[in-house]
């Protein structure tokens, strides 16, 4: 028997208070948030990549990852599309609202592996999420990382996330950023056409290059397949995988792809490790 | 060291125990076997096993994580903890004692989870010898011995007069001491308690070694596993009933001003269970229970060890159409 048994509850969210809400579409909300305790908010810390426990208290908690970057720490940022109970209830709320948090859960993107590489972020519609996470990671610590190219694709210009962070990257001189979307508007001026077509117009050389991606199951699907075509290596690939999760510690049980754990073993993967999965069950 | 105890110090025992410690036994309420609060009666008058294993002592059905008060926008939290103090349970079967170690791992192993592990901290497991087989059972198949368990703190065995007892922790013995209610016994007397059980059922034994390599290399065969799911009506009924599963929901409850965040029993068995916002990966039956079986046979081994089945055989006789793992098990080795 175990008689050293810790004295923490390990589901016990603390409050963050929303300091800002911004509409990012007609159904996706980014919020910015602060620790309400100041030690907290102080001791805090995370890698891009990880995820966490968000909670409006008499509707539940629901998984999102940390869009904000761990080198921009004075609060935290997550974006939720509106899609059932938890996240509807996410998009009542207002600045001074209370939220519960629980985190970070998770491994995280090896940024070992991507140091003194190219790297190629191929994001989609709210995928961009855990991507943006890293992009302000690297971006800030820009000496450490070569040549950076970031194409992100929608479903339409209204659909495009981070439209700010999106421009500012356009004029970002250290970057090469292609927004694309699947149908373009008479303002549109960017590439028009679906994201894994658009990368293999493209043509990015897999030459010391990382590629991370993240996006609707389908077009992570496409955008792998193009990726291969391209010359990329699956050890040269990384993504994160979405599972249904509820305790994001292991215990629950639900969110497993064969003996692997989402929550605890990734959500962070390399196209190697994919391949290996005994289940196509993601 | 071995004790011998006569039914009538068994219950006084069980009294005094009762001064310092919850006392829990098997009880018959609305015709279930559960284990219920001592309250001075003879333990265990035909008692085979419980309806609900004994895991829902340690991991209720619904357990409270943190509750609130709010008001004017402010939110005060409080983190609740398992009850404290010492706690018995008399009358645990071998299968059932060895499904609340199989779990410890999964509660305590990278995050310690405080509910499952104080709750069984600070319990003293007294378990007893089975003298019959339960129906549906296959606990030897499943490496079980129903006549011992060195996962009890004291072992019983029951004989005419009473019981004899093997102390298997120092936390039991230390349970009996004083002498008052038992009398020393010898390795003999334990040896001689041993009772065969009869009518066993042997028509169903399959190879669990054979099973452990074959799940594995079945689990792409999407054509067997939709043959032995056909009839499985999702009820979930076999994983609420399972002492090994331990999947669950976290959800909240609240009345104007106050609430509280409880996390209750799930089931892989139910399409909701995986759901997600764009798709659900296992959003067919056949997938769900090949989730089941090869988390029990294949996922769980590679992850804690141990197989996570007893052969308790709750799930065998409880099934609304007796959907029969053992058969299932016997496909899959053959």
């Amino acid at each position: 028997m175990n008689e050293q048994v810790q004295e923490k509850n390990i589901y016990h969210p603390h409050l963050m208070e929303i300091i800002k809400v911004i509409p990012e579409t007609g159904d996706t909300k980014t919020f910015h948030i602060k620790f309400q305790d100041q030690t907290l908010a102080k001791s805090f810390s995370f890698l891009a990549g990880q995820f966490a426990e968000y909670s409006v208290f008499g509707e539940g908690e629901a998984t999102f990852c940390i869009s904000s970057s761990p080198t921009r720490l004075t609060h935290l940022e997550f974006s939720v599309k509106k899609v059932g109970r938890v996240t509807s209830a996410l998009h009542q709320l207002n600045e001074g609202d209370l939220i519960g948090f629980r985190g970070p859960y998770g491994n995280h993107f090896p940024l070992d592996k991507l140091r003194g590489q190219n790297l190629l972020f191929v994001g989609g519609g709210i995928g961009l999420a855990p991507l943006r996470s890293l992009i302000h990671n690297v971006v800030d610590t820009r000496e450490d990382y070569r040549q950076i190219t970031i194409l992100y694709g929608a479903r339409t210009p209204q659909d495009l996330c981070f439209r700010y962070d999106l421009e500012a990257w356009v004029k970002n001189p250290t970057l090469t950023m292609v927004p694309t979307v699947d149908a373009g508007d008479k303002n549109w001026k960017g590439k028009v056409g679906l994201v894994p077509m658009v990368l293999e117009e493209l043509k990015p050389s897999p030459v010391e290059t990382v590629a991370i991606t993240c996006g609707p199951p389908i077009m992570i699907r496409y955008t792998l397949k193009a990726l291969d075509k391209l010359g990329f290596t699956p050890p040269q690939v990384w993504t994160t995988l979405e599972m249904k999760m509820k305790c994001g510690l292991g215990k629950c049980g639900r969110c497993n792809i064969g003996p692997l754990y989402v929550c605890k073993d990734g959500p962070v993967f390399s196209l190697e490790e994919i391949r290996n999965f005994i289940s196509d069950e993601f | 060291m071995y004790l011998k105890i006569s039914r009538e110090n068994l219950r006084k025992w069980l009294t005094e125990l009762k001064k310092g410690a919850e006392v829990l036994v098997p009880e018959k309420v609305n015709g279930l076997w559960t284990y219920t609060p001592f309250q001075g009666q003879d333990p265990l008058p035909n008692f085979l096993n419980s309806r609900i294993p004994p895991k829902s002592v340690f991991f209720p059905s619904m357990q409270a994580l943190v509750e609130w008060k709010s008001s004017g926008g402010s939110v005060q939290l409080r983190s609740l903890t398992p009850a404290a103090g010492p706690k018995v349970l008399f009358g645990l079967r071998p299968c059932d004692a060895r499904g609340l170690r199989i779990l410890e791992p999964v509660f305590s192993q990278d995050n310690q989870d405080i509910f499952y592990g104080q709750n069984l901290s600070r319990t003293l497991l007294l378990g007893v010898a089975c003298r019959r087989p339960c129906p549906g059972s296959f606990c030897e198949q499943m490496g079980i011995d129903p006549q011992a368990a060195k996962d009890f703190d004291l072992s019983f065995r029951e004989i005419t007069q009473g019981f004899i007892v093997k102390v298997i922790t120092e936390k039991g013995g230390k349970l009996t001491g004083g002498g008052v209610f038992f009398t020393e016994a010898a390795a003999k007397e334990w040896e001689e308690a041993r009772s065969e059980i009869k009518n066993k059922n042997e028509t169903l034994s399959f190879d669990l070694e054979k099973v452990k390599t074959r799940v594995g290399e079945r689990f792409t065969d999407e054509e067997f596993w939709m043959r032995v799911s056909l009839k499985c009506l999702n009820c979930g009924i076999c994983t609420y009933l399972c002492p090994t599963c331990h999947c669950f929901d976290i959800c909240d409850l609240q009345i104007p001003g106050q609430g509280i965040r409880f996390r209750c029993f799930d089931s892989c068995a139910f399409p909701g269970f995986t759901k997600m916002a764009v798709h659900n990966p296992r959003e067919e039956k056949w997938r769900r229970y090949r989730q089941r079986v090869s988390h029990k046979f294949n996922f769980f081994p590679q992850n804690f060890q141990n197989v996570a089945c007893v052969g308790c055989g709750r799930c065998v006789v409880h099934c609304p159409v007796n959907l029969d793992l053992r058969q299932v098990l016997l496909a899959i080795s053959g």
